[in-house]
């Protein structure tokens, strides 16, 4: 009887109750004064132990490290598999020769894997619409290299320097920016990825939507974050050091409008941005100087005076020499080279 | 993602190397494998993460044939992996867990109207469902996840239907035991 009773609340609790049963609980309820109470404090249980999971909260980064590893193991497949397409691409090669005398003249055939490559000078930004209408702008001194037709499983670039992108949504296609050896995966968002080779250091920042960043560690796939907007990640490639925190997103990509925002930032990395921007190399006469941090906003303004405010910020001196400009200290080196 | 494939037609896809096979059980099955762990390690986000390396063995092993039923696979695999993870880590977690609870009752003699009424006192309840034996406290959980039904709770702890219904039932009336014993420290001491 016991059991019945307990069989008719939880059938109760969970609307599978017959009318027949309903009628039961009814008189079971009637039948003694403390069944009342027996009822209300199962109900009672069997509420409160549904409340007793919580809802998944890392589902997207659980996810984002299982895709690392599919996608690393499908890479592996593919090295298989590399030998045979060799002897298949060699054979095609021979035939495709034969064809091409023959074609000279005619347009190429665009369907295999081609790739475009976007090489800006220092100076120079452009804004490149991608095939499957993501945006990138390329800053200057900046590589950037894609497949002519996304085909693939997914929207692969490669980047050498810095670049804004405004991907567009696609849930079944991840957009995979390789830069080295870590790859910035998104399905649809806007973000900021700065990795110039030679400064040895990957800095991605989110303006909208999540963004995953995986690196490659001997050969495997590790998710370090997912970013989601205003938050950034600074990976330094040589130490595999890496470190995240808030970043304004609005202002650090103020560069597409030539506009740059510093904050806290060492000279160096200052003189590097002007570089690429302005299209001048920068030196220090002495390599200390380089260390000294500043905050300051440049919006948009001629070199000269970009210049100037360093100077008057730092009290070292700018010597122009057609492209090149040398920073050094005036305590030092008393006074200016050039009038 | 794939409209509604069955289970059976994932798993074929998935031998053919579809990873969209895998996304699509990942969304079907990873908020209840979630909880269903969580069962067991009492830890979410350890839970989270054994699931996760779950997908990354049934990808890895999606060539052989080791995956007949994939639910079935998915929930027994999350079982066993659960209780390595905490035979592994040795909980030392017990005697803290009592101290949480004496500091809740004290909270609540505060303010006894609390006590009474139903809703604040979920917490002590599910406090209390820790108590409870173990597989008393597997059933009363399990049945309470949806798309769990006695049947599927059978098939998954290996035990007859017959023994889930009779063991929620020992479920509940231990637990109102325990929860009157609690009830009456809290009013008494």
């Amino acid at each position: 009887m016991e059991d019945q009773s307990y069989r008719l609340i939880v059938e109760y609790f969970e609307k599978t109750i017959s009318d027949q049963g309903l009628v039961e609980l009814q008189e079971w309820i009637e039948a003694e004064t403390g069944n009342l109470e027996k009822f209300s404090e199962t109900i009672q249980i069997l509420e409160a132990s549904k409340l007793y999971f919580k809802e998944p909260e890392n589902a997207g980064a659980s996810w984002s490290k299982i895709q690392a590893h599919v996608n690393h193991s499908e890479k592996k497949a593919l090295s298989y598999k590399i030998h045979l397409v060799a002897y298949a691409a060699l054979f095609f090669l021979i035939c495709g020769i034969a064809v091409i005398g023959y074609r000279f003249a005619v347009p190429a055939n665009p369907e295999s894997l081609e790739y475009a490559q976007i090489s800006n000078q220092d100076g120079q930004h452009s804004r490149i619409l991608l095939p499957d209408s993501s945006i990138v702008y390329l800053a200057g001194g900046s590589h950037l290299k894609y497949e002519k037709k996304f085909l693939g499983r997914q929207r692969k670039v490669y980047l050498d320097g810095e670049a804004f992108f405004d991907v567009t949504h696609q849930p079944k296609r991840a957009f995979v920016v390789q830069s080295g050896e870590i790859s910035t995966v998104v399905l649809g968002t806007s973000f900021n990825i700065k990795a110039y080779t030679d400064e040895h250091k990957v800095e991605v920042t989110v303006k909208t939507g999540k963004v995953g960043v995986v690196a490659n560690v001997n050969g495997k796939s590790r998710l370090l974050k997912y970013l989601v907007p205003n938050e950034q990640i600074e990976i330094n490639t040589e130490s595999g050091l890496y470190s995240s925190g808030h970043a304004d997103a609005q202002a650090l990509i103020g560069w597409i409008n030539n506009n740059f925002v510093f904050y806290n930032t060492s000279l160096k990395e200052i003189t590097a941005s002007l570089e690429h921007r302005y299209g001048v190399k920068i030196e220090f006469t002495d390599p200390e100087l380089g260390a000294a941090k500043l905050t300051a906003k440049f919006k948009n303004i001629p070199l000269k005076q970009v210049l100037e405010d360093i100077e008057t910020l730092t009290g070292f001196s700018c010597t122009v020499k057609g492209k090149h400009i040398f920073i050094s200290d005036n305590d030092q080196k008393g006074g200016k080279i050039m009038e | 993602m794939y409209p509604e494939p069955t289970d059976e037609e994932l798993v074929a896809l998935l031998k053919k190397n579809d990873s969209v096979a895998l996304e699509t059980l990942f969304n079907r099955y990873y908020k209840i494998l979630c909880q269903f762990c969580s069962l067991y390690t009492k830890d979410y986000s350890a839970a989270e993460e054994i699931i996760a390396d779950l997908f990354i063995k049934v990808w890895d092993n999606r060539k052989s044939n080791i995956i007949l039923n994939v639910k079935n696979y998915l929930f027994v695999s999350a079982k066993n992996l659960s209780i390595n993870y905490q035979q592994k880590k040795k909980e030392p977690v017990d005697s803290i867990e009592d101290l949480d609870l004496a500091q809740h009752f004290l909270q609540e003699r505060d303010t006894p109207f609390k006590i009474l009424s139903g809703r604040e006192s979920y917490g002590i309840t599910l406090k209390m469902i820790d108590r409870l034996p173990q597989r008393q406290r597997e059933v009363l959980l399990m049945s309470r996840m949806d798309n769990l039904d006695k049947h599927k709770i059978a098939a998954i702890l290996g035990i007859s239907v017959r023994t889930v219904e009779t063991t929620l039932y020992q479920a509940l009336a231990q637990l109102r035991e325990l929860l009157k014993n609690a009830r009456n420290y809290t009013l008494g001491s």
